[in-house]
């Protein structure tokens, strides 16, 4: 047997990619590119005292600009010009907008720390002045409203919202995709005109007073929108053949998907939820229209004035005395507290939908 | 055994899936009910509108009152004319895209086409936390913290661009123009626009990109010829969704503007005085005469229509330029 062959794998070289090797001297001026004009602008700023923010536009990035096409240039030549400005016109706006994000989460936290004290959650603003120190009062009566006027809208819309979604993915109705259209514009829907919507229709014909739930459903058309659609992705995210399984062996339709279907999909049907609930949290124009402001707490929503964090802000800012503006920080940090607290469990309970999605993506 | 002479072959049956079950019939009604009840909010949105706004828009000239300036409820007869604020609404909204657009693509960009994917990933929660933020928050931001530093930068295009009307201002005072307002809302539509161009660069037929590089073409003019025409629809579409939002953007812009009812300010956009219907109705909504309520109504009306043809559009497109969203 002399003519074996040998049938051990043969060595492929590795995918070569000589273009990602970079030469000592690209490197070098890369750093440059990025370090010099930053160096410059450091000096500048020490130089003649400005902020940093004054001449971001004006200076840094005309001179980030030159520098960068610079380094291009003795990199990749002529060709290298417009791709440095690529670079950094993009680099630079990316970072700009993370800059504008992270100086409303500092400025929100610096100001909001300033308010807030274990009494600020609990107590409510009976017998508080606008200008009544900090030591006394809080926004607890409003974190109550609050949470009472989002929890009754998510009571009406969650279901309503569901159900559009088993609309658009169930059904094979003709009118679907007009109704995807419209409920993705309903998401522009200005808020003020929600406001105006209900104040028009309960309030100017009688049916109610300013009342809590007024408010409720001023956010329902706000809410529903986010919800429904998010719905919509997360059912279809689920594999036809599931359903199909469970109506091949006889189940109704409505029992294939209270069984089958919702169930695979409950997760992403919670961080809908989850995200409507955050998209209306701070909804504060529909309130300021269908519910009067209180000092005290007030569980009832069917009447009386009652307080939300939103209107508690909008109406402390608007008085303009100082600490009036550090309670409405305090009250903004404690809105975005909540908000991120949804946004986080929606992203941490999004995860697992992963499971159906498409591999190869 | 002769061959069977072969049967005629029946009609294919189309397979139509209709509910029998009375519980089934339920479901879907229900279901269906529900579908509809978007087009019934709006409609009852419209409705309940219109009738309240009804005597505004029989007292006040349609004309006057679309397209003419001027707010007072204490002339005889009164005097109700929102052209200002809507052409402040559309100005203020215009900056706002303005400076979106090159932010948003910039963002997109980033995460699809250079970032590694750890950062990619983290780049896109931001946004989305970006989208989260109450307006009023941002309002409450905009108003504290970014103003002076917007102004600081009004103040050096004045100086330098002054010559050019748009940047012309006859005010020692660069707080609460349009500008600012523009900045802000800018802030809160770049998450719209950011995460649309996102989807539709992560969809892009790669095989069109890596074509492009391979016949040497540079990053730069692969994203100028090849990526931006390709997506232009969608980005297009998102631009007009943010618009939308823009002009429908409420509390945030109550803070940052300085509005002035009964004169147009066509571009003078660093002067302190500007224009918003939601504005408008937020800030004279407290102290509205009778006569006023249906102005405010009408005011209303007029940005709910606005704002609905433009989201309707800018969905209708976003729709279209992604194809795969349909089953």
């Amino acid at each position: 047997m002399a003519n074996t062959i040998d049938l051990s794998p043969v060595a492929r070289p590795k995918t070569a990619t000589p273009w990602t090797r970079t030469s000592p001297a690209q490197k070098l001026s890369y750093a440059a590119a990025v370090v010099v004009p930053a160096g410059l602008y450091a000096l500048y700023m020490v130089l003649t005292g400005a902020d940093l923010m004054s001449g971001l536009f004006t200076i840094f990035l005309p001179l980030q600009i030159l520098v960068g096409m610079l380094a291009g240039i003795l990199t990749y030549g002529k060709k290298g010009i417009m791709d440095a400005l690529l670079y950094v016109v993009t680099i630079f706006f990316s970072a700009f907008v993370l800059v504008l994000l992270l100086s409303v989460i500092w400025s929100l936290t610096e100001a909001g720390l300033k308010a807030i004290s274990p009494h600020f959650f609990y107590q409510n603003n009976n017998y508080v002045q606008v200008n009544t120190s900090l030591e006394y009062g809080g926004v607890g009566h409003a974190i109550l409203g609050t949470v009472l006027i989002v929890g009754v809208s998510a009571l009406i819309t969650v279901p309503l919202a569901i159900a559009t979604g088993v609309f658009l993915t169930e059904t094979r109705s003709k009118t679907r995709g007009v109704i995807r259209t419209l409920l993705q514009a309903m998401s522009g829907l200005p808020s003020v005109v929600a406001g105006l919507f209900v104040y028009s229709m309960l309030i100017v014909t009688g049916v109610t007073q300013y009342a809590g739930w007024a408010g409720a459903i001023a956010l329902i058309p706000l809410m529903l929108p986010t919800v429904a659609r998010v719905t919509e992705e997360a059912l279809r995210l689920v594999p036809v053949e599931l359903r199909n399984g469970a109506l091949a062996l006889g189940a109704p339709a409505w029992r294939a998907f209270l069984q089958v279907t919702l169930p695979a999909a409950r997760t992403g049907i919670l961080t809908a939820v989850l995200l409507g609930l955050a998209r209306v949290i701070g909804e504060t124009a529909p309130l300021i229209l269908t519910t009067l402001p209180g000092n005290g707490t007030n569980l009832n929503i069917f009447e009386g004035p009652i307080a939300t964090l939103p209107t508690y802000i909008y109406y402390y800012i608007s008085v303009g005395f100082d600490t009036s503006i550090q309670r409405a920080w305090g009250a903004a940090l404690v809105i975005m507290i909540l908000v991120a607290i949804l946004f986080t469990s929606a992203r941490l309970v999004a995860r697992p939908v992963g499971q159906f999605r498409k591999k190869g993506k | 055994m002769t061959a069977q002479a072969p049967e005629k072959i029946p009609p294919r049956l189309k397979l139509v899936v209709k509910p029998t079950t009375v519980p089934d019939k339920i479901f879907f009604g229900i279901s269906t009910a529900a579908g509809y009840s978007s087009i019934v909010l709006v409609s009852l949105i419209l409705l309940f509108l219109i009738i309240r706004a009804w005597p505004a828009f029989a007292s006040q000239n349609i004309f006057d009152f679309m397209f003419a300036a001027g707010w007072d409820n204490a002339a005889q007869p009164p005097i109700f004319h929102i052209g200002a604020m809507l052409w402040g609404s559309l100005l203020v909204a215009g900056l706002g895209v303005l400076f979106a657009i090159p932010m948003a693509i910039s963002i997109a960009y980033f995460i699809e086409f250079m970032a590694p994917k750890a950062i990619a990933k983290g780049a896109t929660v931001l946004v989305d936390f970006l989208a989260a933020i109450p307006s009023i928050v941002l309002g409450l931001w905009g108003f504290t913290v970014l103003s002076p530093v917007a102004a600081e930068w009004a103040a050096m295009l004045n100086k330098s661009l002054g010559f050019i009307p748009i940047f012309a201002n006859g005010d020692a005072n660069f707080q609460r123009s349009p500008f600012i307002a523009g900045i802000v809302v800018s802030v809160m539509i770049v998450p719209i626009i950011a995460s649309i161009t996102r989807e539709i660069f992560s969809q892009m037929d790669q095989e069109l990109i890596k074509g492009s590089l391979a016949l040497g073409a540079t990053k730069e003019s692969t994203f100028r010829r090849v990526i931006l025409p390709t997506a232009s629809g969608g980005i297009v579409g998102g631009v007009l969704l943010g618009l939308g939002r823009a002009l429908g953007e409420t509390v945030a812009i109550f803070y940052v503007l300085n509005v002035i009812y009964d004169d147009f300010n066509w571009f003078n956009i660093l002067e302190p005085r500007g224009g918003s219907i939601a504005s408008l109705i937020l800030a004279k909504f407290g102290e509205a005469t009778s006569d006023e309520i249906p102005a405010l109504m009408a005011a209303g009306v007029v940005l709910f229509v606005v704002t609905l043809i433009i989201s309707s559009i800018a969905s209708y497109i976003v729709a279209k330029a992604q194809p795969w969203r349909k089953n």
